[in-house]
């Protein structure tokens, strides 16, 4: 009944009851599998492994960034005319849906999944031939300041300043959750240029420099040791006018596109459907303590079940897109339910490790580690993973503010 | 957020809720009900008028030729307007069962009329599982001998015949019943959710041409049916477990307490809203379930399975929190939400249970 890893490989690729892939698309899938099986170093592969976040090592993520850009493949989801791949939604969701499969690292995605969007739309033709070859070619690595000691969830209350003198914007303030500030060059803002009207019409959205002078980066360790998130402080940092994204005030709108572009562009089963593969050789791991439960495979089972209309349902939201219908709060649905669902794969994993999943030992965490750990390194990543699993409903809008969301608009409470 | 519904599948919905929204109110239902009326016959020749009779029957016999999807779309509606005339018990049995019988071309366009109403009869009182049943169909001299009881018939007070599972030397076989055969001694009873059970003791002679199916036909169509019955009661849970949703963001909308509408308090809008996401991730599922089947996927009883699990576990916590979250009003008789509550509960365990399900999902591997 729980069968072979390879069996898994071959099981998590999509299962679409209603619209089978076409046997073109398993050409052009053949094609991106062949590439990374050429491109993909053992040493990249390994970062993919140990991926316990969001983020893979920064180095390794970059260096795949490279060359994914140099294939030509660096930003498949954007346009052409900026660098994109023309491919088609199916065949954008077989090539990330096979880099997850085959182990690819993470890039730091800010810049690309971001800020490219907001710049195609809103910003000035000097600005996109500045900025985009950078971001694409991940030459130029980009974080979001977005967030502030004083402004989570509520946003928009947020207070660091950018205040008109001459030409140039003077920035006072501190953002955090600068995932990744400590790698960037350049930070895209959330500022206040207006406190005289109400919070959302005052907000305007800058890109700065990281090495302009009284600009201070302070990292901090997350629950699981590793240095992803930082606090940013600016102390009288002088932008340049000509980096305002948007008009001025109108940093909100910006901001809000962005939540447009993602809708149904999010898709979270491919990593939850890997998660299940994981699951599964838990269960056929005679050593693994979930042979001591007996609940154990009903409830692999009955996440997968919930996985499954996951995947249905980002189906359904994909076909309605491209139907033409964007409403409703549809990436909240799916955001909530996703990160959910990846909790609870999270929590059965280290309920499979048990003790083996208690090492400490975040040197294993570095691709070019190949030294003796202390227990599987398998089970030294699950932890890690767990311990993280606890931010994904915290990030890009809490569980509660995404449920305040379909409240709003689907239920119309 | 759109169903990917065909032309054809959008004008069947359309006309049937219109229909149902019309004919069927729900306190006729409630008056009817209290008289002992459980299925209306009126009600049946205007289903059979409308076609929905004929949808699951092959155009060749005078059916529409239609799929598990078109199926769905009346089931999801039956669970919606709280419809106690046994509409996915008739299509299932004849889809799964008479459908591929010997007999389907007599049978066929009497169920399409609405003058035949078949229902299968499968579980006993005394039996260690459904699928091996006790009650045993014998030759004999004077032809074949059918003895056993059949417990807990749902809508089996409305049916004309029963379409029986019986053990034969030949393995398993069904049987065609008439309700109102000599041999046939029935008992019914009302049942929780509006309609009217029964239970039945054959001991009787038939001619041959009562045996539908037997042995391995027999129990590829057992299987077919089960399969088809758990999407379909999915579905009717579906949209049992939508219209009770709808009913508690209406209600609390305009319940004031407190000086505010019940709607107004966060505690109560993000409960509402989890109730939501599961009914539209429990849709998404059923839905491929149908499309998977309708296509014949390789994975088509795996999906099925997966749906009524989602659904059986997704339908009950969403109708318990739309009584929890109407107060007092919800426990009434009167009051309709209760009705879905106790619909959904009934379709929990008929023709196969979640657990059933879910250890059936597992047994089955992904293609």
């Amino acid at each position: 009944m729980f069968s072979s890893a390879e069996h898994w490989t071959e099981r998590i690729r999509t299962v679409n009851a209603s619209n089978p892939i076409p046997t073109d698309h398993e050409t052009f899938r053949a094609s991106i599998r062949a590439f990374l099986k050429e491109a993909l170093t053992p040493e990249l592969v390994r970062a993919g492994e140990r991926t316990t976040s969001v983020f893979s090592d920064f180095e390794a993520g970059r260096r795949w960034q490279s060359i994914l850009h140099a294939k030509g493949w660096g930003a498949p989801e954007w346009p052409m005319e900026h660098g994109g791949t023309g491919w088609d939604i199916q065949q954008r969701y077989i090539f990330l849906e096979e880099c997850k499969l085959a182990n690819a690292p993470n890039p730091v995605m800010m810049g690309i999944q971001m800020l490219g969007p907001m710049l195609m739309h809103f910003g000035t033709e000097a600005q996109k031939t500045q900025f985009l070859p950078g971001i694409i070619s991940g030459d130029d690595v980009w974080c979001q300041g977005y967030s502030e000691p004083g402004s989570g969830s509520d946003l928009a209350s947020l207070k660091t300043t950018a205040d008109l003198d001459g030409d140039e914007y003077v920035v006072n303030g501190t953002k955090i959750w600068t995932s990744m500030a400590h790698h960037s060059n350049w930070i895209f803002c959330l500022v206040r240029t207006d406190k005289n009207v109400k919070p959302q019409a005052g907000i305007s959205f800058l890109l700065i420099d990281m090495a302009t002078p009284g600009i201070t980066v302070a990292p901090f360790s997350s629950l699981d040791g590793e240095v992803e998130q930082c606090q940013v402080f600016f102390e009288n940092v002088r932008v340049p006018a000509a980096n305002l994204l948007g008009e001025e005030h109108q940093g909100w709108t910006v901001a809000k596109y962005l939540l447009e572009f993602e809708r149904g562009g999010q898709h979270f089963t491919i990593e939850l459907k890997k998660q299940l593969g994981k699951l599964q050789r838990a269960m056929a791991n005679p050593n693994s303590r979930a042979v001591d439960d007996p609940t154990y495979a009903y409830r692999v089972a009955e996440t997968e079940i919930d996985v499954m209309a996951l995947e249905q349902t980002e189906l359904r939201i994909k076909g309605s897109l491209s139907a033409g219908d964007n409403s409703g709060a549809l990436s909240s649905l799916v955001k909530v339910s996703g990160t959910e669902l990846g909790q609870r794969c999270a929590e059965l994993l280290i309920e499979a490790a048990g003790q083996s999943a208690m090492p400490w030992q975040s040197e294993v965490l570095a691709p070019d580690y190949t030294g003796d750990t202390a227990a599987p390194t398998e089970s030294v990543t699950t932890m890690a993973e767990y311990i993280n699993s606890r931010a994904t409903t915290i990030y890009g809008g809490t569980a509660e503010i995404q449920r305040g969301i379909i409240a709003k608009h689907v239920l119309g409470l | 957020m759109s169903a990917h519904m065909t032309e054809d599948q959008t004008l069947l919905q359309d006309a049937a809720e219109r229909y149902l929204r019309d004919s069927y109110d729900f306190n006729q239902r409630r008056e009817r009900i209290a008289e002992g009326v459980y299925s209306d016959p009126n009600q049946w020749q205007a289903f059979a008028e409308m076609g929905w009779l004929a949808l699951p029957v092959d155009e060749e016999f005078g059916g529409l030729g239609m799929g598990t999807r078109e199926m769905a779309i009346l089931a999801e509606l039956c669970g919606q307007f709280l419809v106690t005339e046994p509409l996915i018990d008739a299509m299932t049995s004849t889809h799964a069962i008479i459908g591929v019988s010997q007999q389907q071309q007599s049978l066929l366009p009497r169920v399409a009329e609405g003058e035949l109403i078949p229902i299968a009869a499968i579980d006993e009182a005394e039996t260690a599982s459904r699928l091996t049943p006790a009650t045993t169909l014998t030759q004999t001299d004077e032809g074949w001998h059918l003895s056993g009881a059949k417990h807990w018939i749902s809508a089996g007070a409305s049916a004309t015949h029963l379409t029986v599972l019986a053990q034969s030397a030949d393995g398993l076989a069904w049987v065609l019943v008439p309700t109102a055969a000599n041999g046939v001694k029935c008992e019914h009873f009302p049942t929780h959710d509006g309609r009217g059970g029964m239970n039945c003791q054959f001991d009787l002679v038939l001619e041959a041409d009562h045996i539908l199916l037997q042995g391995q036909p027999a129990s590829d169509a057992l299987e077919a049916y089960r399969t088809l019955a758990m999407t379909l009661s999915s579905a009717e849970t579906l949209g049992a477990t939508q219209a009770a949703l709808n009913t508690t963001v209406d209600y609390t909308k305009q319940r004031v307490q407190f000086g505010q509408p019940l709607a107004s308090f966060q505690a109560l809008q993000h409960r509402m809203s989890n109730m939501l996401i599961q009914t539209e991730l429990t849709r998404s599922l059923i839905y491929a379930a149908c499309n998977a089947a309708d296509s014949a996927h390789d994975d088509a009883a795996r999906f099925a399975r997966a749906a009524k699990v989602k659904a059986t576990t997704v339908g009950r916590s969403v109708s318990q929190e739309a009584i929890q979250l109407h107060g007092g009003i919800a426990t009434t008789d009167e009051y309709i939400v209760g009705h879905f509550f106790k619909r959904i509960t009934a379709l929990e365990s008929w023709v196969c249970s979640k657990g059933e399900a879910l250890k059936e999902f597992m047994a089955l591997s992904p293609s």
